[in-house]
């Protein structure tokens, strides 16, 4: 096998992965065979009416991990978008505007990646009231930098490049430079981080629901494995099988999916390039 | 020159840290008495106006910001980290007994896991495009998707119930008595093979993929490619030349390393029940015991923070085009 | 050298020196606690709670967690005057005792063989200092302090006290002279700041059990048996309590003998049923899950109307709740808050049967009805608030479950409720502002009728002047017989006037290896002012009668004391009850009393 064929491979099979998981979210009411929040007699194994059984409080395991992708993946996608358009949006600005604005946000950029996020995003989680939309704003918080660093060194080495030069000799407006000239220059790699965020995102926000500290309502996977988890009887029982796994497996399947299509999509922009999907978490 | 900079770059951070713990509970909605008295649910903190103000004098909660933002400092240099509202004792003193545990832990894994990771990258690399590479990339990918309490979870069902070959958690057998310290050591090596694996393997992936990228950025170096054109053998060529060069940002690496650990601790040791700082982390956001949350928070932040100056100079010091810079 | 080259060496280096650094600590870690100690000493492992939960803090009087584990934890340590085991009330450090006919003087009779651990003889002395430094340091006994009842002590001779009350104290013999753990003077009369004391000493006490380790890490309590101990011969020699990873997995696996399991978690404890290795007992748990209306006059419409209250209590099926979240490890609760295997249980209490036709028909009677059609009903025109009948009901992440059923049955009654999950400081703080609608909260102790001074506690909106006299009237009132009837109205007027419905009374279980300790049970109403746990000290004592003292009380025992009695035995001065060298009826008494788990003979 050669390399770009196995890239092709793994990046249409996280493609697939992804796909699959995308539909799940959107069509969740429909493809869920109850609502997540009915209740029937509790801990049945799985059954034909049950396909994962239920959980202690009767609720639909199935349901609750099919309705458990849309708020695992609503909270990864938002998160990755949003930081993805400010860190684009200031690697631009620290990019093009070589002042002490550029200066003070590289600075910030660099301040923000030596803190460890993760514990200082679980101290910010104990402190605040428990729901995804907190959950949401913490991540944003810590997920921008990464994009800003590498957007404003592309910036910084297309700025250099001819063709700005030109365009801005032929007195085209800097407005007018990023939108035609840079911006489409920069795409690929914030696509790129896009996904590297939003695999992040998915590891983290599942551990910290993992540590209790997710929204109890809006209930993730982390969320699902952690009721599971706190369940007296689950390693005695053999409910760890269809309670555990389902969301466990879940959210492998998806930081899978996720660093597959990055890692080809890395590849094929530049093989060289030295960045890690998955590192942390 | 450049030293000089770095050290004020780090130093700044550090000030900065200090001060995101200084007003986390003064920035937050709620009341800043509070964090420090802390809550419990069967004993509500009730007090009158006039006690309440002799709590806020009592912690210095009545004087004005600045004033208070010295006086934590103060205390700070004397590493004094404020008291545990459960512990009802220093908060160093908590994190310190824990200490020995995270340090054997994480020790213990990074120890495992960098000079495997630094192997199969380069063996990968050096294999590029092969069945070996494409089967080792595949399978490192694929395990360390999975969450270390995903996976610590499995391996306490697997391997310690359903098999018993290893204890279900905790850093020693309750109330075991050792005939001499060998049989205890044995005894907390059990103990400590599980979670030591469940880390390993969900960081492995990080270390694997740096090594093997800069092992391909090196393989295409001029080098490399006059070693071989000289005819030395490709074993030597990877042993004396590529792995050497390629080692270079696993320096950096190392200090990164330790800051996803500590993180990682913290779901390993809550899986394992392993009295360690993770542990102790997990423990105080449960009963939102919120000094001792912050003094850990800072605990870890500066060890990791100091773990990058060391890096950096080290960096700076391997590689003579940092500092000419 | 060059400088990679150094680089490398440097990190090959640094890797072998952190392999012999952790072989290092290992072995140094090893050598921490590493006490060879010969076998064939009985060793007890109790689940101390999972991750996250097993800890009480340091055992000594004035540290330990001011709940019940961390009490019981200290209580192995520490006598009172008085103790308590399946049946009620047993003398402790106290012999015997009496009180004045106006109920303001007690005597206590003092055990003349109990001792400090450190040799030391205790007597009267130190009952009156530990009075005497309690008062002194009001406040720093942070557990159930009643000390503001005693207004003195007086030493009559060596082994007799008195205590005067301030008033007559109905719950005394339990709630004080159960409760306060005596101190040994010659240790503490030099402490001046009792809540930072943490020395070796300041575990030093006269109990069964003496400390031998304690690490917070773990929530590890490491004892070892007092085999002086004046009260009865111990039969473990050592005893350990801890947190573990998952309290069934680790019984099942052998690493403990014993753990506790509470409301839902009778699914672990089924699991345990057909067992041999295992047994099993029930007991009460002692505490309540219960809303908490808001009855304040201004603030708390519509709930401060008794009617409404009834309709919503009406409107839940707490059998339901019971089912489905405890899977039947609890029983829907007395409404009268007091938990019926209490003695000062009312079970006339009314118990609002889910009925929601009668909800209904409450709610239409007060003028909430829907008038738009959307299923919700509307406030009546011209009240308070209008538009949609809509509460929030406030929880803490733990109840939510509770709190989802909840809100799904009041639904079907046209009452649509907000769930809103938050931490209790900010629960707490809309409780004392009155600025609430429902609450579901618990709290424990449900055993002692002190509990019903405030029902609606953490809250206090409810304010009833007949509800407060009565509660008076009880705290004062010695004859048993009066103060139960004070009591059963005080249960009456909750359930009529619903400042709290009560939701359930959780189980709780005792699963433990009968092979190593098959002593364990359930104190009467809870050890000390309540605690529902099995860890009572007297678990660790050979049981009156056992005269094996092998734990167990069986025919065995009878026939070897009948044998000892006949002087048919070696051991005759086992027989010897009163130990004053002679064998005679008297003995023969003791022993019957003994037998049938009677108190000991007291002095009068």
């Amino acid at each position: 096998m050669t390399g770009v064929k196995v890239n092709n491979v793994l990046g249409s099979l996280g493609l697939g992965i992804l796909a699959i998981l995308i539909t799940v979210a959107i069509f969740a009411p429909q493809i869920a065979p109850y609502d997540p929040h009915d209740t029937y007699k509790w801990m049945e194994r799985p059954s034909s009416e049950h396909l994962l059984g239920t959980n202690d409080v009767g609720n639909d395991i199935l349901s609750e991990v099919i309705y458990g992708t849309r708020v695992s993946l609503f909270i990864a996608f938002t998160v990755s978008i949003t930081a993805i358009i400010i860190g684009t949006a200031l690697g631009l600005i620290a990019g093009y505007s070589s002042g002490v604005l550029g200066f003070l946000i590289m600075r910030i950029v660099d301040i923000f990646l030596t803190i460890p996020r993760m514990v200082l995003i679980i101290v910010l989680a104990a402190f605040l009231t428990q729901s995804i939309w907190n959950l949401i704003v913490i991540f944003i918080i810590f997920g921008w930098m990464m994009t800003a660093r590498i957007v404003r060194s592309e910036v910084l080495t297309l700025r250099s490049q001819y063709y700005v030069d030109s365009a801005k000799m032929l007195g085209g407006s800097d407005r007018y430079i990023i939108w035609r000239h840079i911006l489409p220059n920069v795409v690929p790699l914030v696509v790129v981080q896009f996904i590297m965020e939003a695999s992040h995102v998915i590891i983290a926000e599942a551990g910290i629901s993992f540590l209790g500290l997710g929204d109890p309502v809006a209930r993730s996977w982390g969320t699902i494995f952690n009721y599971a988890f706190e369940y007296p009887n689950i390693i005695l029982s053999d409910a760890w099988m269809w309670w555990m796994l389902p969301p466990g497996l879940c959210i492998a399947a998806t930081v899978l999916g996720l660093t597959f299509v990055g890692y080809a999509l890395e590849e094929r922009l530049n093989p060289k390039l030295k960045t890690v999907v998955g590192m942390e978490a | 020159m450049h030293y000089i900079n770095k050290l004020a770059y780090y130093l700044v951070i550090i000030l900065i840290i200090l001060s995101i713990n200084f007003f986390l509970p003064r920035a937050m909605p709620g009341d800043p008495l509070a964090y420090v008295l802390g809550e419990n649910p069967d004993m509500p903190i009730r007090m009158t106006e006039e006690e309440r103000e002799m709590k806020l004098a009592e912690y210095g909660l009545d004087k004005p910001l600045p004033e208070q933002y010295v006086d934590y400092m103060i205390k700070l240099s004397k590493g004094d980290l404020g008291h545990s509202i459960y512990y009802k004792n220093p908060v160093m003193d908590e994190i310190l007994i824990r200490l020995k545990w995270t340090l054997l832990l994480t020790g213990t894994a990074t120890v495992i896991y960098m000079p495997l990771g630094i192997f199969l990258g380069a063996e990968s690399a050096w294999a590029r495009g092969k069945k070996k590479d494409t089967l080792s990339l595949i399978t490192i990918l694929t395990v360390s998707s999975f969450p270390s309490f995903v996976l610590g979870t499995l391996f306490v069902i697997f391997f310690a119930f359903k098999l018993g070959l290893f204890p279900l958690g905790c850093a020693n057998t309750i109330g075991a008595t050792y005939a001499n310290p060998l049989e205890e050591a044995l005894d907390i090596l059990h103990h400590l093979i599980l979670p030591v694996a469940t880390l390993i393997i969900a960081h492995i992936g990080g270390t694997y993929l740096l090594m093997r990228n800069s092992m391909l950025s090196v393989i295409g170096a001029d080098y490399i490619l006059s070693a071989r054109a000289k005819g030395l053998s490709e074993r030597y060529i990877l042993n004396r030349h590529a792995i050497r060069n390629a080692l270079l940002p696993i320096v950096t690496m190392a200090a990164l390393t330790i800051g996803f650990m500590t993180v990682g601790t913290i779901f390993v040791e809550k899986v394992f029940a392993y009295p360690g700082i993770g542990l102790l982390l997990y423990d105080s956001v449960l009963r939102r015991d919120y000094p001792l949350i912050q003094g850990i928070f800072l605990f870890i932040s500066i060890f990791v923070v100091l773990a990058n100056f060391i890096a950096d100079m080290a960096y700076v010091w391997l590689d003579p085009r940092v500092s000419d810079e | 050298m060059n400088k990679e080259k150094t680089a490398l060496t440097l990190v090959f280096a640094a890797l072998i020196c952190s392999v012999a650094c952790m072989a290092f600590s290992a072995t140094a870690l090893a050598e921490d606690g590493g006490v060879a100690i010969t076998a064939d000493k009985k060793i007890v492992r109790s689940v101390g709670g999972e991750v996250g939960s097993s800890d009480w803090r340091y055992p000594a009087p004035f540290t330990f967690y001011p709940r019940g584990p961390g009490y019981v934890r200290m209580s192995m340590l520490f006598d009172t005057l008085t103790w308590k085991d399946a049946n009620g009330v047993i003398p402790a450090l106290a012999n015997g005792w009496k009180v004045s006919d106006d109920g303001e003087t007690w005597t206590f009779y003092l055990n003349k063989d109990a001792r400090w651990h450190d040799g030391e003889q205790f007597t009267a002395d130190d009952v009156k200092f530990t009075f005497d430094y309690m008062k002194g340091y009001e406040g720093a006994f942070t557990w159930f302090d009643a000390i503001d009842y005693v207004d003195s002590v007086e030493i009559v001779d060596d082994y007799t006290v008195t205590i005067s009350l301030n008033e007559p104290m109905a719950s005394f013999l339990v709630d004080i002279a159960g409760n306060m753990p005596i101190l040994p003077e010659h240790i503490w009369s030099s402490v001046s700041d009792p809540s930072e004391f943490k020395d070796d000493d300041a575990v030093m006490g006269t109990g069964p059990l003496k400390l031998v380790e304690y690490n917070s890490a773990e929530g590890f309590y490491h004892y070892e048996a007092n085999h002086d101990y004046y009260n009865g011969k111990l039969i473990v020699d050592e005893f350990i309590t801890m947190g573990v990873s998952n309290a069934a997995a680790s019984l099942k696996n052998g690493d403990v003998d014993e753990a506790t399991f509470w409301g839902s978690a009778v699914d672990a404890v089924k699991g345990f049923d057909g067992d041999d290795e295992f047994e099993i007992i029930t007991g009460p748990s002692f505490w309540v899950l219960q809303m908490i209306f808001n009855c304040d006059a201004d603030e708390g419409y519509p709930t401060n109307n008794v009617t409404f209250r009834r309709a919503i209590a009406y409107g839940i099926n707490r059998d339901e709740i019971v089912e489905q979240k405890l899977h039947g490890g609890g029983v829907a609760a007395n409404t009268g808050i007091l938990h019926p295997d209490a003695v000062w249980y009312n079970p006339d209490c009314e118990d609002y049967a889910h009925n929601a036709t009668r909800a209904e028909e409450m709610l239409d009677s007060l003028g909430f009805t829907d008038t738009n059609g959307d299923g919700i009903r509307e406030y009546p025109a011209g009240a308070e608030k209008s538009g949609d009948l809509e509460f929030v009901l406030y929880t803490t992440g733990k109840y939510l479950r509770e709190g989802e059923l909840i809100q799904a049955q009041l639904e079907e009654i046209g009452v649509a409720v907000e769930l809103t999950s938050s931490d209790w400081t900010t629960i707490d703080s809309y409780l004392r502002a009155a600025d609430f609608d429902m609450v579901i909260s618990g709290h424990g102790g449900i055993a002692n009728p002190q509990i019903l001074n405030i029902p609606d506690w953490p809250a206090s909106t409810y304010d009833s002047d007949e509800y407060t006299s009565l509660f008076k009237e009880q705290e004062t009132t010695l004859d048993i017989d009066s103060r139960k009837e004070l009591v059963n109205q005080l249960q009456e007027l909750v359930a009529e006037d619903l400042p709290v419905y009560t939701l359930y009374h959780p189980y709780i279980w005792c699963v433990y290896n009968p092979e190593v300790l098959d002593t364990w049970f359930y104190t009467r109403d809870g050890i000390c002012i309540g605690i529902p746990i099995e860890l009572n000290k007297l678990i660790f004592l050979a049981r009156y009668g056992d005269a094996n003292e092998n734990g167990k009380i069986n025919m065995q025992d009878v026939t070897q004391i009948e044998r000892m009695i006949l002087e048919l035995d070696d051991e005759t001065e086992m027989a010897d009850a009163n130990q004053n060298g002679k064998l005679n009826m008297q003995d023969v008494t003791h022993i019957e009393l003994t037998i049938l788990g009677r108190a000991p003979i007291r002095y009068e």
